[in-house]
């Protein structure tokens, strides 16, 4: 059973009308526990409707999706906010913090939809501003921030969770390329540890620090390919065997 | 952080919108309270003006058709009022009145004068301050003798001592023989600007002896009726229906009909003041829709990281029932603060809304806010993540 299983996914906006805009035309792809995947496109290829759909932000309009091997037609809405919770966390080019909260009640937000008390919520958030290194911003407002520095308070956001799937979609869109770099860093780290990441992006040099990389283009995948390292790297696997 | 906290936190960072939502609440709340406190107010002057005059009162007014035929009920009726219905008959007195001009030295003073029988301040409430009361001796012989009024007192002879003074009405000389106390708050054209003389003395003050009303003062009002029915019986044999006709009035209906006024007056009142706060319900409606709108990105931010829909529900709710609860609290504050002003001011009572009225009128207004935030709470909630993320 795969992570992510998904068969033949539609998403039509103003179906059977003029302007009828199909952001996702027929994907199927499956992703696998502890896979570093990018999806890469250009802008409107449909990349971004994609990972909506695949970390239950949108719902397809025709097509099969498995999340966990369970169909997310037969989730209720409650369990989506569950799955939401404790299964999936998002990086977002916006970076989406609330801004009248502080950088530590921000990290610790998605906590409170855990259940964890408020004690255990504190000890957790700064723990994750630790690891991305922010934690004397912690009781900051995100607007008193930097890109770089809110973008790795989002990223601690997601991490505090511990949920096993990262969805990030532009994570350095807004971000010059050291603090870029910094970013892609912590989420290979996250990766390292056993989380699924699933990079959004445009820039082949971003996708390209990948292990697995889909190019989507008009709604469709147009190639999937795992990347040269780790192919080297199976292989030099392999003759050592 | 608490939903209560959050909520707080929202309201403060949005004063004077929050202010402004909650003022719709405010004006409500305070005029519902102060409304049905001036009536209650209004309705306690009234009664206590029916008690000055005299509670239990049967009134008898005859109208006599021609003056050559007059039959004088006065004494006949005195004697049937104390005698055969003395038990619960406390007294009787005519009460026709007439304006005259009392004089006394320099000063004229235009009033009001009575009257009546040695039970004319039983009858209307009146207690005697200085002297003596008017006598069956002064009705017989018709003595020219006089009670003042308060108000007559003080205009005519101030701090000097009125008792065995000669004072003119209309020309005629009468002697004071006593004094009333103040009843009506001793102003002019009050219940104490007044005179009373011996309803003997009709003819030498107003050169007639028509006397056609009188008063039956009676000990309890569950009598009431009982001594109507009875008066007017009397009225039927010793009243010719040749010399002149009478009606025969229950003196307390003023009062039981002055009290439905104002149980009317107070519904009316009581409706539009709802109606102010049901428009502060709506604002509250609206300000809860701009907010969501404005947070809908918020919103979208906590669906993604997992806010279930009660709890976004629940956010908005808190949110708009503090703020109801707030202005609530506030109108209930205003309410006893403007009752007490205006009662003071008005009525000269301290008036305070009541209590059951102050508790309704909050639960009303939280009821209110959270009724009307529940609409776009839930609107909100409904939304995909997605969708609410894309909003700016």
């Amino acid at each position: 059973m795969s992570l992510i299983e998904v068969k033949d996914l539609y998403k039509i906006y103003s179906e059977g009308e003029e302007n009828e805009v199909r952001a996702l035309n027929g994907v199927s792809l499956s992703i696998d526990y502890g896979e570093f995947v990018a999806i890469i496109g250009a802008s409107g290829s449909g990349k971004s409707t994609m990972m909506n759909i695949l970390g239950c932000l949108d719902v397809p309009t025709r097509g099969e999706y498995l999340l966990d091997g369970v169909s997310i037609r037969e989730r209720t809405d409650r369990e989506l906010s569950q799955l939401r919770s404790r299964r999936i966390s998002f990086i977002f080019q916006g970076y989406n913090l609330i801004p009248s909260l502080n950088v530590w009640q921000n990290v610790a937000l998605p906590l409170t939809y855990q259940g964890i008390s408020l004690g255990e919520r504190r000890v957790r958030a700064m723990e994750a501003l630790k690891k991305v290194d922010i934690v004397t911003k912690a009781e900051s407002r995100p607007a008193q921030l930097s890109g770089g520095q809110q973008q790795r308070v989002a990223i601690a956001r997601a991490m505090a969770t511990g949920s096993p799937i990262l969805m990030a979609d532009e994570p350095t869109g807004a971000l010059d390329s050291r603090t870029g770099a910094q970013v892609l860093e912590l989420l290979r780290e996250c990766n390292n540890q056993g989380a699924t990441v699933i990079l959004i992006t445009h820039d082949n040099s971003i996708a390209a620090r990948a292990d697995r990389i889909i190019r989507v283009m008009d709604g469709k995948i147009v190639s999937d390919d795992t990347a040269s390292h780790v192919k080297l790297a199976k292989a030099a696997g392999e003759m050592i065997q | 952080m608490s939903a209560i906290a959050m909520a707080l936190d929202a309201i403060r960072e949005k004063k004077s919108r929050s202010f402004l939502t909650m003022l719709g609440i405010i004006i409500g709340v305070t005029a519902v309270l102060v409304l049905v406190a001036m009536v209650t107010g209004y309705n306690s002057d009234l009664t206590s003006y029916y008690e000055k005059l005299g509670v239990n009162k049967v009134k008898i007014s005859i109208t006599y058709y021609n003056d050559t035929r007059i039959v004088d009920l006065t004494d006949a009726l005195y004697q049937y009022g104390n005698k055969d219905l003395g038990d619960v008959v406390t007294g009787v007195s005519p009460s026709t009145t007439s304006s005259v001009t009392l004089k006394y030295q320099d000063d004229n003073l235009d009033t009001t004068v009575y009257l009546g029988s040695d039970q004319f301040s039983t009858c209307n409430n009146y207690t005697l301050e200085q002297g003596r009361d008017i006598s069956q001796v002064d009705i017989s012989q018709r003595s020219n003798v006089c009670l003042l009024g308060s108000y007559t007192t003080e205009y005519l002879f101030g701090y000097a001592n009125p008792i065995g003074k000669t004072v003119s009405i209309n020309g005629v000389p009468f002697t004071v023989v006593g004094t009333y106390y103040q009843k009506d708050g001793t102003t002019e054209d009050s219940m104490d600007d007044m005179v009373v003389v011996p309803y003997s003395s009709c003819r030498a003050l107003l050169g007639t002896d028509i006397l056609d009303s009188y008063v039956f003062k009676v000990d309890t009002s569950k009598n009431m009726s009982a001594v109507i029915t009875k008066v007017k019986a009397f009225l039927a044999e010793n009243l010719s229906e040749m010399v002149g006709e009478y009606t025969v009035e229950n003196g307390n209906s003023d009062m039981a009909k002055s009290n439905e006024e104002t149980a009317s007056l107070s519904a009316v009142l009581g409706g539009v003041a709802a109606i102010a706060l049901l428009v502060g319900g709506i604002g509250i409606m609206n300000i809860m829709l701009v907010t969501v709108t404005e947070r809908t990105r918020e919103i979208g931010i906590k669906k993604a990281i997992g806010a279930p829909r009660r709890e976004i529900i629940i956010q908005f709710l808190v949110e708009s029932g503090v703020l109801s609860g707030m202005g609530g609290l506030i109108g209930v504050a205003l309410g006893y603060l403007l009752s007490l002003i205006l009662g003071k001011a008005l009525y000269d009572l301290i008036i305070l809304p009541e209590v059951w009225m102050s508790a309704a009128a909050f639960a009303f207004s939280i009821a209110i806010g959270v009724g009307f935030g529940l609409y776009p709470a839930v609107k909100a909630s409904a939304l995909q993540p997605v969708e609410a993320l894309r909003a700016e």
